[in-house]
Protein backbone atom coordinates (compact mmCIF):
# COMPACT_ATOMS: atom_id res chain seq x y z
CA UNK A 1 0.00 0.00 0.00
CA UNK A 2 1.69 3.48 -0.91
CA UNK A 3 2.59 5.57 2.21
CA UNK A 4 1.91 9.99 1.84
CA UNK A 5 3.87 11.92 4.20
CA UNK A 6 3.26 15.47 4.02
CA UNK A 7 5.80 18.11 4.53
CA UNK A 8 7.75 20.71 2.54
CA UNK A 9 10.29 19.53 -0.58
CA UNK A 10 13.30 21.78 -0.28
CA UNK A 11 15.30 22.29 -3.82
CA UNK A 12 19.00 23.70 -3.25
CA UNK A 13 22.76 23.62 -4.06
CA UNK A 14 25.06 20.25 -2.30
CA UNK A 15 26.56 23.34 0.08
CA UNK A 16 23.38 24.80 0.78
CA UNK A 17 22.37 21.39 2.02
CA UNK A 18 24.89 20.78 3.95
CA UNK A 19 23.83 24.03 6.04
CA UNK A 20 20.50 22.67 6.35
CA UNK A 21 21.46 19.60 7.48
CA UNK A 22 24.41 20.77 10.42
CA UNK A 23 21.25 23.18 11.24
CA UNK A 24 18.93 20.60 11.71
CA UNK A 25 21.86 18.50 13.62
CA UNK A 26 21.91 21.65 15.97
CA UNK A 27 18.41 21.49 16.84
CA UNK A 28 17.59 17.85 18.03
CA UNK A 29 17.26 17.04 13.99
CA UNK A 30 14.10 18.02 14.29
CA UNK A 31 13.49 19.64 11.33
CA UNK A 32 14.47 17.34 8.49
CA UNK A 33 12.07 14.22 7.96
CA UNK A 34 14.35 12.74 5.13
CA UNK A 35 17.30 13.16 3.15
CA UNK A 36 16.89 12.17 -0.46
CA UNK A 37 19.68 13.35 -2.33
CA UNK A 38 22.27 15.91 -3.23
CA UNK A 39 19.95 18.80 -3.85
CA UNK A 40 16.61 17.72 -1.67
CA UNK A 41 15.30 17.30 1.43
CA UNK A 42 12.11 16.77 2.78
CA UNK A 43 11.36 19.02 5.90
CA UNK A 44 8.41 19.27 8.51
CA UNK A 45 5.98 21.65 7.43
CA UNK A 46 5.51 23.20 10.86
CA UNK A 47 9.40 23.81 10.81
CA UNK A 48 10.31 25.52 7.10
CA UNK A 49 10.02 28.94 8.51
CA UNK A 50 12.05 28.10 11.35
CA UNK A 51 14.50 26.75 9.20
CA UNK A 52 14.44 29.67 6.46
CA UNK A 53 15.20 32.05 9.45
CA UNK A 54 18.15 30.22 10.61
CA UNK A 55 19.23 29.44 7.18
CA UNK A 56 19.37 33.30 6.67
CA UNK A 57 21.22 34.09 9.91
CA UNK A 58 23.73 30.91 9.08
CA UNK A 59 24.10 32.88 5.46
CA UNK A 60 24.66 36.35 7.19
CA UNK A 61 27.64 35.06 8.84
CA UNK A 62 29.38 33.27 6.04
CA UNK A 63 28.45 35.76 3.09
CA UNK A 64 30.00 38.73 2.57
CA UNK A 65 27.48 41.25 0.68
CA UNK A 66 29.62 43.75 -1.93
CA UNK A 67 29.22 47.36 -0.80
CA UNK A 68 26.13 49.18 -2.39
CA UNK A 69 27.78 51.43 -4.90
CA UNK A 70 27.00 54.96 -4.52
CA UNK A 71 23.26 56.87 -5.46
CA UNK A 72 24.53 60.17 -6.13
CA UNK A 73 24.46 61.65 -9.09
CA UNK B 1 -4.79 37.19 -19.37
CA UNK B 2 -7.62 36.91 -16.53
CA UNK B 3 -6.53 32.89 -15.65
CA UNK B 4 -5.10 33.90 -12.04
CA UNK B 5 -8.31 35.35 -11.64
CA UNK B 6 -10.49 32.45 -12.21
CA UNK B 7 -8.23 30.54 -10.92
CA UNK B 8 -8.70 32.05 -7.11
CA UNK B 9 -12.47 31.69 -7.91
CA UNK B 10 -11.95 28.00 -8.34
CA UNK B 11 -9.60 27.39 -5.23
CA UNK B 12 -12.35 28.72 -2.93
CA UNK B 13 -14.80 27.19 -4.77
CA UNK B 14 -13.64 23.76 -4.16
CA UNK B 15 -13.39 23.57 -0.48
CA UNK B 16 -17.28 24.44 -0.29
CA UNK B 17 -19.23 21.51 0.92
CA UNK B 18 -21.22 19.25 -1.78
CA UNK B 19 -24.44 20.79 -0.19
CA UNK B 20 -23.61 23.82 -1.21
CA UNK B 21 -22.71 23.10 -4.52
CA UNK B 22 -25.92 21.63 -5.15
CA UNK B 23 -27.77 24.80 -3.68
CA UNK B 24 -26.01 27.22 -5.97
CA UNK B 25 -26.40 25.50 -9.21
CA UNK B 26 -30.08 25.70 -8.93
CA UNK B 27 -29.46 28.94 -10.25
CA UNK B 28 -29.13 29.45 -13.83
CA UNK B 29 -27.25 32.03 -13.65
CA UNK B 30 -24.49 30.40 -12.08
CA UNK B 31 -24.50 27.27 -13.66
CA UNK B 32 -23.44 29.22 -17.06
CA UNK B 33 -21.02 31.60 -15.38
CA UNK B 34 -18.95 28.32 -13.80
CA UNK B 35 -19.65 27.06 -17.36
CA UNK B 36 -18.48 30.10 -19.30
CA UNK B 37 -15.36 30.90 -16.92
CA UNK B 38 -14.21 27.91 -15.08
CA UNK B 39 -14.25 25.27 -17.48
CA UNK B 40 -11.49 24.68 -20.31
CA UNK B 41 -12.61 24.08 -23.28
CA UNK B 42 -12.19 20.24 -23.60
CA UNK B 43 -14.44 20.14 -20.55
CA UNK B 44 -16.85 22.56 -21.65
CA UNK B 45 -17.17 19.88 -24.61
CA UNK B 46 -17.87 17.02 -22.45
CA UNK B 47 -20.35 18.87 -21.06
CA UNK B 48 -21.89 20.33 -23.66
CA UNK B 49 -22.16 16.44 -24.97
CA UNK B 50 -23.32 14.96 -22.19
CA UNK B 51 -25.97 17.44 -21.48
CA UNK B 52 -29.08 15.96 -23.39
CA UNK B 53 -27.58 12.54 -22.77
CA UNK B 54 -30.38 10.67 -20.74
CA UNK B 55 -27.91 7.68 -19.42
CA UNK B 56 -24.57 8.49 -17.64
CA UNK B 57 -21.74 7.98 -20.27
CA UNK B 58 -18.87 4.99 -19.82
CA UNK B 59 -15.58 5.58 -19.45
CA UNK B 60 -14.37 3.34 -22.10
CA UNK B 61 -16.73 5.16 -24.59
CA UNK B 62 -15.06 8.97 -23.25
CA UNK B 63 -12.16 7.24 -24.06
CA UNK B 64 -12.71 6.03 -27.40
CA UNK B 65 -13.49 9.93 -27.98
CA UNK B 66 -10.09 10.91 -27.61
CA UNK B 67 -7.22 11.10 -29.77
CA UNK B 68 -4.50 8.48 -28.42
CA UNK B 69 -1.58 9.95 -27.52
CA UNK B 70 -0.01 11.44 -24.16
CA UNK B 71 -0.79 15.29 -24.65
CA UNK B 72 -4.49 14.59 -25.10
CA UNK B 73 -4.55 11.92 -22.36
CA UNK B 74 -3.18 14.53 -20.10
CA UNK B 75 -5.71 16.98 -21.45
CA UNK B 76 -8.79 14.74 -20.68
CA UNK B 77 -7.47 14.11 -17.10
CA UNK B 78 -7.46 17.77 -16.37
CA UNK B 79 -10.84 18.55 -17.75
CA UNK B 80 -11.99 15.44 -16.27
CA UNK B 81 -10.57 16.66 -12.43
CA UNK B 82 -11.56 20.33 -12.85
CA UNK B 83 -15.27 19.04 -13.46
CA UNK B 84 -14.94 16.68 -10.18
CA UNK B 85 -13.83 18.99 -8.02
CA UNK B 86 -16.43 21.77 -9.58
CA UNK B 87 -18.97 18.75 -8.51
CA UNK B 88 -20.23 19.00 -12.20
CA UNK B 89 -19.11 15.40 -12.84
CA UNK B 90 -19.88 12.34 -11.15
CA UNK B 91 -18.40 8.39 -11.14
CA UNK B 92 -21.68 6.36 -11.67
CA UNK B 93 -22.29 3.32 -13.94
CA UNK B 94 -24.14 2.63 -16.89
CA UNK B 95 -26.80 -0.22 -17.38
CA UNK B 96 -24.43 -2.85 -18.00
CA UNK B 97 -22.69 -1.99 -15.46
CA UNK B 98 -19.71 -0.36 -16.19
CA UNK B 99 -17.93 2.95 -14.70
CA UNK B 100 -19.55 6.08 -16.14
CA UNK B 101 -19.60 9.24 -15.54
CA UNK B 102 -23.04 11.51 -15.35
CA UNK B 103 -23.95 15.14 -15.07
CA UNK B 104 -24.86 16.66 -11.59
CA UNK B 105 -28.86 16.87 -12.21
CA UNK B 106 -29.09 20.22 -10.64
CA UNK B 107 -26.08 21.96 -12.88
CA UNK B 108 -27.53 20.28 -15.70
CA UNK B 109 -31.04 21.12 -15.40
CA UNK B 110 -30.06 24.84 -14.80
CA UNK B 111 -27.58 24.56 -17.99
CA UNK B 112 -30.39 23.76 -20.05
CA UNK B 113 -32.72 26.04 -18.90
CA UNK B 114 -29.61 29.14 -19.25
CA UNK B 115 -29.34 27.68 -22.70
CA UNK B 116 -32.51 27.89 -23.91
CA UNK B 117 -33.80 30.66 -22.30
CA UNK B 118 -36.94 28.33 -20.68
CA UNK B 119 -38.64 28.50 -17.07
CA UNK B 120 -39.47 31.30 -15.05
CA UNK B 121 -36.53 31.76 -12.68
CA UNK B 122 -35.30 35.40 -12.96
CA UNK B 123 -31.92 34.55 -12.00
CA UNK B 124 -30.41 36.83 -14.65
CA UNK B 125 -31.85 39.65 -13.24
CA UNK B 126 -34.87 41.18 -13.22
CA UNK B 127 -34.71 45.01 -15.42
CA UNK B 128 -36.53 47.46 -14.09
CA UNK B 129 -40.08 47.94 -15.58
CA UNK B 130 -40.58 51.84 -15.43
CA UNK B 131 -37.61 54.01 -17.19
CA UNK B 132 -35.55 56.14 -14.47
CA UNK B 133 -36.28 59.46 -14.57
CA UNK B 134 -33.12 60.82 -14.59
CA UNK B 135 -31.29 57.79 -16.87
CA UNK B 136 -27.38 56.86 -15.77
CA UNK B 137 -25.30 57.04 -18.68
CA UNK B 138 -22.38 54.50 -19.40
CA UNK B 139 -19.65 57.17 -18.57
CA UNK B 140 -21.24 58.03 -15.70
CA UNK B 141 -21.40 54.13 -14.40
CA UNK B 142 -17.34 54.19 -15.42
CA UNK B 143 -16.10 57.00 -13.47
CA UNK B 144 -18.38 55.95 -10.72
CA UNK B 145 -16.61 52.52 -11.23
CA UNK B 146 -13.54 53.87 -10.95
CA UNK B 147 -13.62 56.90 -8.71
CA UNK B 148 -14.56 53.75 -5.55
CA UNK B 149 -12.40 50.82 -7.13
CA UNK B 150 -9.37 53.55 -7.07
CA UNK B 151 -10.23 54.74 -3.81
CA UNK B 152 -9.88 51.29 -2.56
CA UNK B 153 -5.86 51.06 -4.16
CA UNK B 154 -5.17 53.60 -2.83
CA UNK B 155 -5.80 52.36 0.51
CA UNK B 156 -4.02 49.68 0.01
CA UNK B 157 -0.93 51.57 -1.84
CA UNK B 158 -1.04 54.59 0.63
CA UNK B 159 -0.59 53.19 3.60
CA UNK B 160 2.80 51.85 2.04
CA UNK B 161 3.86 55.97 2.02
CA UNK B 162 1.41 57.83 3.83
CA UNK B 163 1.14 61.28 2.54
CA UNK B 164 1.34 60.63 -0.79
CA UNK B 165 -2.16 58.88 -1.01
CA UNK B 166 -5.41 58.54 0.81
CA UNK B 167 -7.07 61.78 -0.87
CA UNK B 168 -10.29 59.52 -1.10
CA UNK B 169 -12.04 58.39 1.84
CA UNK B 170 -13.02 54.59 1.38
CA UNK B 171 -16.27 53.34 4.25
CA UNK B 172 -14.88 51.43 7.49
CA UNK B 173 -16.68 48.39 6.19
CA UNK B 174 -14.20 48.14 3.42
CA UNK B 175 -11.42 49.29 6.18
CA UNK B 176 -11.71 46.17 7.62
CA UNK B 177 -12.29 44.05 5.43
CA UNK B 178 -8.90 45.08 3.45
CA UNK B 179 -7.70 44.63 7.35
CA UNK B 180 -9.21 41.22 7.55
CA UNK B 181 -7.80 40.14 4.17
CA UNK B 182 -4.46 40.97 5.57
CA UNK B 183 -3.66 43.42 2.26
CA UNK B 184 -2.88 45.77 4.91
CA UNK B 185 -1.74 45.61 8.47
CA UNK B 186 -2.83 48.17 11.23
CA UNK B 187 0.51 49.10 13.34
CA UNK B 188 -1.38 51.72 16.04
CA UNK B 189 -3.47 53.69 14.09
CA UNK B 190 -1.44 53.84 10.78
CA UNK B 191 -2.12 51.03 8.16
CA UNK B 192 1.05 49.33 6.26
CA UNK B 193 1.00 46.99 3.03
CA UNK B 194 1.17 43.55 3.76
CA UNK B 195 2.93 41.04 1.27
CA UNK B 196 -0.84 40.13 -0.07
CA UNK B 197 -1.49 43.65 -0.29
CA UNK B 198 1.73 43.62 -2.79
CA UNK B 199 0.37 41.26 -4.91
CA UNK B 200 -2.88 42.42 -4.82
CA UNK B 201 -2.09 45.75 -6.15
CA UNK B 202 -0.26 44.55 -9.34
CA UNK B 203 -2.65 42.24 -10.45
CA UNK B 204 -4.79 43.14 -13.39
CA UNK B 205 -8.19 44.65 -12.24
CA UNK B 206 -10.50 41.53 -12.64
CA UNK B 207 -8.12 39.47 -10.16
CA UNK B 208 -8.20 42.18 -8.17
CA UNK B 209 -11.88 42.27 -8.15
CA UNK B 210 -12.37 38.12 -7.05
CA UNK B 211 -9.33 38.49 -4.72
CA UNK B 212 -11.20 41.07 -2.93
CA UNK B 213 -14.47 39.65 -3.74
CA UNK B 214 -13.30 35.78 -2.19
CA UNK B 215 -12.62 37.78 1.32
CA UNK B 216 -15.87 39.46 1.19
CA UNK B 217 -17.16 35.49 0.81
CA UNK B 218 -14.89 34.50 3.76
CA UNK B 219 -15.45 37.82 5.73
CA UNK B 220 -19.66 37.05 4.70
CA UNK B 221 -20.21 33.47 5.96
CA UNK B 222 -19.22 34.24 9.39
CA UNK B 223 -21.69 37.23 9.82
CA UNK B 224 -24.21 34.34 9.09
CA UNK B 225 -24.60 35.49 5.65
CA UNK B 226 -25.58 32.54 3.68
CA UNK B 227 -22.91 31.85 0.76
CA UNK B 228 -25.11 30.55 -1.52
CA UNK B 229 -27.03 33.62 -1.99
CA UNK B 230 -24.01 35.78 -1.72
CA UNK B 231 -22.31 33.95 -4.92
CA UNK B 232 -25.12 33.46 -6.75
CA UNK B 233 -25.98 37.04 -6.35
CA UNK B 234 -22.18 37.79 -7.98
CA UNK B 235 -22.67 35.09 -10.55
CA UNK B 236 -26.09 36.81 -11.42
CA UNK B 237 -24.45 40.60 -11.38
CA UNK B 238 -21.44 38.98 -14.20
CA UNK B 239 -24.90 38.29 -16.27
CA UNK B 240 -26.46 41.58 -16.40
CA UNK B 241 -26.65 44.72 -19.02
CA UNK B 242 -24.64 47.36 -19.00
CA UNK B 243 -26.25 50.71 -18.54
CA UNK B 244 -29.63 49.33 -17.36
CA UNK B 245 -31.38 49.38 -13.95
CA UNK B 246 -32.37 46.01 -12.20
CA UNK B 247 -35.00 45.89 -9.40
CA UNK B 248 -34.49 45.10 -6.21
CA UNK B 249 -37.40 43.22 -5.84
CA UNK B 250 -36.85 39.71 -6.31
CA UNK B 251 -33.41 39.85 -4.10
CA UNK B 252 -33.40 38.23 -0.94
CA UNK B 253 -32.55 40.31 2.15
CA UNK B 254 -28.78 39.02 2.39
CA UNK B 255 -28.20 40.06 -1.39
CA UNK B 256 -30.06 43.61 -0.44
CA UNK B 257 -27.38 43.77 2.42
CA UNK B 258 -24.83 43.39 -0.19
CA UNK B 259 -26.01 45.66 -2.47
CA UNK B 260 -24.91 48.27 -0.10
CA UNK B 261 -21.33 46.73 -0.11
CA UNK B 262 -20.78 46.17 -3.91
CA UNK B 263 -21.97 50.02 -3.82
CA UNK B 264 -18.98 50.73 -1.59
CA UNK B 265 -16.55 48.62 -4.04
CA UNK B 266 -17.78 50.27 -7.40
CA UNK B 267 -19.60 47.19 -8.52
CA UNK B 268 -23.00 48.45 -8.45
CA UNK B 269 -24.30 52.02 -8.69
CA UNK B 270 -27.55 52.79 -6.45
CA UNK B 271 -28.54 56.67 -6.32
CA UNK B 272 -29.66 56.40 -2.58
CA UNK B 273 -29.33 53.39 -0.31
CA UNK B 274 -33.48 53.66 -0.33
CA UNK B 275 -33.89 53.26 -3.92
CA UNK B 276 -35.10 50.35 -5.77
CA UNK B 277 -33.31 49.85 -8.99
CA UNK B 278 -29.52 49.38 -9.31
CA UNK B 279 -27.02 49.87 -11.94
CA UNK B 280 -24.09 46.74 -12.32
CA UNK B 281 -20.60 49.03 -13.70
CA UNK B 282 -18.57 47.34 -15.76
CA UNK B 283 -16.67 45.94 -13.19
CA UNK B 284 -19.56 43.84 -12.35
CA UNK B 285 -20.65 42.30 -15.73
CA UNK B 286 -16.95 41.70 -16.14
CA UNK B 287 -16.96 39.74 -13.55
CA UNK B 288 -17.30 36.47 -15.60
CA UNK B 289 -16.01 37.23 -19.13
CA UNK B 290 -13.06 37.95 -20.50
CA UNK B 291 -13.49 41.33 -21.30
CA UNK B 292 -10.80 44.35 -19.61
CA UNK B 293 -12.62 45.31 -16.56
CA UNK B 294 -12.10 49.19 -16.78
CA UNK B 295 -11.38 50.78 -20.66
CA UNK B 296 -8.72 53.22 -20.26
CA UNK B 297 -7.53 52.38 -17.13
CA UNK B 298 -4.37 54.58 -16.84
CA UNK B 299 -4.44 54.99 -12.86
CA UNK B 300 -4.65 51.33 -11.55
CA UNK B 301 -1.83 49.11 -11.73
CA UNK B 302 -4.28 46.79 -14.14
CA UNK B 303 -1.80 44.76 -16.26
CA UNK B 304 -3.29 44.33 -20.34
CA UNK B 305 -2.72 41.57 -22.40
CA UNK B 306 1.13 40.86 -22.97
CA UNK B 307 0.63 41.31 -26.88
CA UNK B 308 -0.54 44.45 -27.31
CA UNK B 309 0.49 46.41 -24.65
CA UNK B 310 -0.78 50.05 -24.26
CA UNK B 311 -3.21 49.69 -26.79
CA UNK B 312 -6.06 51.50 -24.74
CA UNK B 313 -3.16 52.51 -22.08
CA UNK B 314 -0.90 55.11 -21.71
CA UNK B 315 2.90 54.42 -20.60
CA UNK B 316 4.49 56.72 -18.53
CA UNK B 317 7.88 54.69 -17.45
CA UNK B 318 11.47 55.19 -19.21
CA UNK B 319 14.08 52.94 -17.90
CA UNK B 320 17.34 53.34 -18.57
CA UNK B 321 20.38 50.70 -19.19
CA UNK B 322 22.10 52.67 -16.36
CA UNK B 323 18.56 51.89 -13.83
CA UNK B 324 17.66 55.37 -13.64
CA UNK B 325 13.82 55.29 -14.06
CA UNK B 326 11.73 58.30 -15.55
CA UNK B 327 7.59 58.24 -14.50
CA UNK B 328 5.67 60.85 -16.44
CA UNK B 329 2.92 61.25 -13.83
CA UNK B 330 1.55 63.87 -10.89
CA UNK B 331 -0.48 60.88 -9.83
CA UNK B 332 0.05 59.76 -6.44
CA UNK B 333 -1.24 56.08 -7.11
CA UNK B 334 1.35 55.36 -9.82
CA UNK B 335 4.10 57.21 -7.78
CA UNK B 336 3.13 55.06 -4.26
CA UNK B 337 3.51 51.78 -6.31
CA UNK B 338 6.92 52.69 -8.33
CA UNK B 339 8.19 53.51 -4.61
CA UNK B 340 7.81 50.48 -4.01
CA UNK B 341 10.29 48.86 -5.89
CA UNK B 342 12.71 51.53 -6.77
CA UNK B 343 14.54 54.78 -4.87
CA UNK B 344 12.43 57.68 -5.80
CA UNK B 345 14.55 60.48 -6.01
CA UNK B 346 13.00 64.26 -7.38
CA UNK B 347 10.02 64.95 -7.78
CA UNK B 348 8.92 67.48 -10.86
CA UNK B 349 5.69 68.50 -11.53
CA UNK B 350 4.82 66.27 -14.47
CA UNK B 351 7.79 64.16 -13.71
CA UNK B 352 9.68 61.90 -10.95
CA UNK B 353 12.61 60.50 -11.24
CA UNK B 354 13.92 57.33 -9.57
CA UNK B 355 16.44 54.49 -9.65
CA UNK B 356 16.21 50.87 -9.51
CA UNK B 357 18.73 49.99 -6.98
CA UNK B 358 19.61 46.10 -5.34
CA UNK B 359 18.16 47.53 -1.93
CA UNK B 360 14.74 48.93 -3.17
CA UNK B 361 14.34 45.88 -5.27
CA UNK B 362 15.37 43.53 -2.55
CA UNK B 363 13.03 45.85 -0.06
CA UNK B 364 10.10 44.87 -2.29
CA UNK B 365 11.14 41.35 -2.54
CA UNK B 366 11.09 40.67 1.06
CA UNK B 367 7.40 41.65 1.25
CA UNK B 368 6.66 39.68 -1.15
CA UNK B 369 6.80 41.19 -4.89
CA UNK B 370 8.17 38.98 -7.33
CA UNK B 371 10.83 40.27 -10.03
CA UNK B 372 9.00 39.18 -12.68
CA UNK B 373 5.67 41.33 -11.13
CA UNK B 374 7.95 44.12 -11.23
CA UNK B 375 8.87 43.36 -14.56
CA UNK B 376 5.64 42.81 -15.75
CA UNK B 377 4.69 46.17 -14.42
CA UNK B 378 7.39 48.02 -15.85
CA UNK B 379 6.93 46.36 -19.63
CA UNK B 380 2.86 47.13 -19.31
CA UNK B 381 3.65 50.83 -18.39
CA UNK B 382 6.33 51.08 -20.11
CA UNK B 383 6.31 54.78 -22.02
CA UNK B 384 5.53 55.01 -25.75
CA UNK B 385 9.29 55.72 -26.73
CA UNK B 386 10.70 52.32 -24.73
CA UNK B 387 7.91 50.77 -26.92
CA UNK B 388 8.99 51.50 -29.81
CA UNK B 389 12.44 49.19 -29.08
CA UNK B 390 12.67 45.95 -28.96
CA UNK B 391 12.77 44.37 -25.99
CA UNK B 392 10.93 47.45 -24.80
CA UNK B 393 13.23 46.97 -21.46
CA UNK B 394 16.71 47.13 -21.68
CA UNK B 395 18.11 43.71 -21.02
CA UNK B 396 20.35 44.61 -18.30
CA UNK B 397 18.13 45.83 -15.71
CA UNK B 398 15.53 43.32 -16.13
CA UNK B 399 18.62 40.29 -15.71
CA UNK B 400 20.01 42.42 -12.80
CA UNK B 401 16.55 42.63 -11.66
CA UNK B 402 15.78 38.68 -11.68
CA UNK B 403 19.72 38.37 -10.22
CA UNK B 404 18.89 40.12 -7.24
CA UNK B 405 15.83 38.26 -6.73
CA UNK B 406 17.82 34.75 -6.86
CA UNK B 407 20.58 36.00 -4.58
CA UNK B 408 17.87 36.11 -1.88
CA UNK B 409 16.54 32.72 -2.55
CA UNK B 410 19.08 29.77 -1.74
CA UNK B 411 16.28 26.97 -1.64
CA UNK B 412 13.09 26.83 -3.06
CA UNK B 413 10.28 25.06 -1.31
CA UNK B 414 6.97 23.24 -2.58
CA UNK B 415 4.61 22.10 0.25
CA UNK B 416 3.57 18.93 -0.29
CA UNK B 417 3.14 14.65 0.47
CA UNK B 418 5.72 12.77 -0.82
CA UNK B 419 4.73 9.28 -2.14
CA UNK B 420 6.12 6.01 -1.47
CA UNK B 421 5.65 2.52 -0.90
CA UNK B 422 4.04 2.56 -4.71
CA UNK B 423 4.39 -0.73 -6.04
CA UNK B 424 5.94 -2.52 -9.05
CA UNK B 425 8.01 -0.72 -11.21
CA UNK B 426 5.23 -0.69 -13.17
CA UNK B 427 2.64 0.37 -10.32
CA UNK B 428 4.87 3.24 -9.81
CA UNK B 429 5.35 4.20 -13.53
CA UNK B 430 1.22 4.81 -14.00
CA UNK B 431 1.20 6.25 -10.51
CA UNK B 432 4.01 8.63 -11.83
CA UNK B 433 1.86 9.58 -15.08
CA UNK B 434 -1.30 10.12 -12.91
CA UNK B 435 0.04 12.33 -11.01
CA UNK B 436 1.71 14.33 -14.09
CA UNK B 437 -1.54 14.30 -16.01
CA UNK B 438 -3.55 15.70 -13.09
CA UNK B 439 -0.64 18.28 -12.84
CA UNK B 440 0.29 17.71 -9.41
CA UNK B 441 3.70 16.05 -9.68
CA UNK B 442 6.42 18.38 -8.73
CA UNK B 443 9.23 16.21 -8.63
CA UNK B 444 10.13 12.47 -9.25
CA UNK B 445 13.25 10.17 -7.72
CA UNK B 446 12.93 7.70 -9.63
CA UNK B 447 16.10 5.68 -7.86
CA UNK B 448 14.37 6.02 -4.73
CA UNK B 449 10.61 4.89 -5.78
CA UNK B 450 9.31 8.00 -4.56
CA UNK B 451 7.35 11.02 -5.77
CA UNK B 452 6.56 14.28 -4.50
CA UNK B 453 2.79 15.75 -5.45
CA UNK B 454 1.36 19.22 -4.68
CA UNK B 455 -1.96 17.50 -3.37
CA UNK B 456 -3.45 14.41 -2.60
CA UNK B 457 -6.67 13.87 -2.50
CA UNK B 458 -7.05 13.01 -6.03
CA UNK B 459 -3.97 10.87 -5.57
CA UNK B 460 -5.43 8.66 -2.65
CA UNK B 461 -8.67 8.22 -4.75
CA UNK B 462 -6.74 6.79 -7.31
CA UNK B 463 -4.41 4.13 -5.24
CA UNK B 464 -8.07 3.20 -3.70
CA UNK B 465 -9.47 2.91 -7.23
CA UNK B 466 -6.07 0.68 -7.72
CA UNK B 467 -6.41 -1.83 -4.91
CA UNK B 468 -9.95 -1.78 -5.64
CA UNK B 469 -9.15 -3.05 -9.12
CA UNK B 470 -6.45 -5.52 -8.08
CA UNK B 471 -8.49 -7.07 -5.79
CA UNK B 472 -11.17 -7.57 -8.39
CA UNK B 473 -8.64 -8.90 -10.94
CA UNK B 474 -7.34 -11.14 -7.89
CA UNK B 475 -11.05 -12.43 -6.80
CA UNK B 476 -11.59 -13.17 -11.03
CA UNK B 477 -8.70 -14.84 -11.48
CA UNK B 478 -9.84 -17.63 -8.13
CA UNK B 479 -12.90 -17.70 -9.75
CA UNK B 480 -11.63 -18.41 -13.36
CA UNK B 481 -9.58 -20.79 -11.61
CA UNK B 482 -12.06 -22.87 -9.91
CA UNK B 483 -14.19 -22.51 -13.21
CA UNK B 484 -11.43 -23.61 -15.20
CA UNK B 485 -10.56 -26.25 -12.90
CA UNK B 486 -14.47 -27.74 -13.01
CA UNK B 487 -13.81 -28.22 -16.84
CA UNK B 488 -10.69 -30.14 -16.88
CA UNK B 489 -11.85 -32.86 -18.85
CA UNK B 490 -12.65 -30.87 -21.75
CA UNK B 491 -10.95 -27.49 -20.65
CA UNK B 492 -6.87 -27.06 -21.09
CA UNK B 493 -5.10 -27.73 -17.34
CA UNK B 494 -5.97 -24.30 -15.25
CA UNK B 495 -2.64 -22.43 -14.06
CA UNK B 496 -4.28 -20.82 -11.25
Amino acid sequence: MPRAMPGVLVQCDPSIKAIIVKINAEHNHDIIVEEIDEEHVLVKTSKHELLKNLLKDALKDTVKEAAESSESE
Amino acid sequence: MSSTASQRALDYLEQLPGTTFTKLYQQPSTALAIFRRMLPHLAKTLVMAMLYMPTPFSVADLDLWMKPGNDSLQARDRALSVLQRLRILFDGQDAAGRAAYRLSDSFAKSLRLALTGSGNHRSFGVPCSTPDKTPVTVEYLDAFARKQWDAILYYVVGSASVGLGGSVEISPGTQQLLQKGEFVKLHGRSAAITQTGFTFLLQEINAQIWTLLIVYLEVSSSLQMDPVDVLSFLFTLGSLELGISYSTSNLTPTQRHMLEDLADFGLVYRRSAESTRYYPTRLATTLTSDAPALPNNSLTAATTNPSDPGSNEKGYIIVETNYRLYAYTNSPLPISILSLFAQLHTRYPNLITAKITKSSIQAAISSGITADQIITYLTTHAHPVLRRQQPILPPTVVDQIRLWQIEGERMTAWQGFMIRDVGSQEDYDKAVAYAEALGVLRKEFRSRGSFFVSRMDQMSTYFKGQVAKKKAAQAQAVAQGQNSKGNTPLGTPSKA
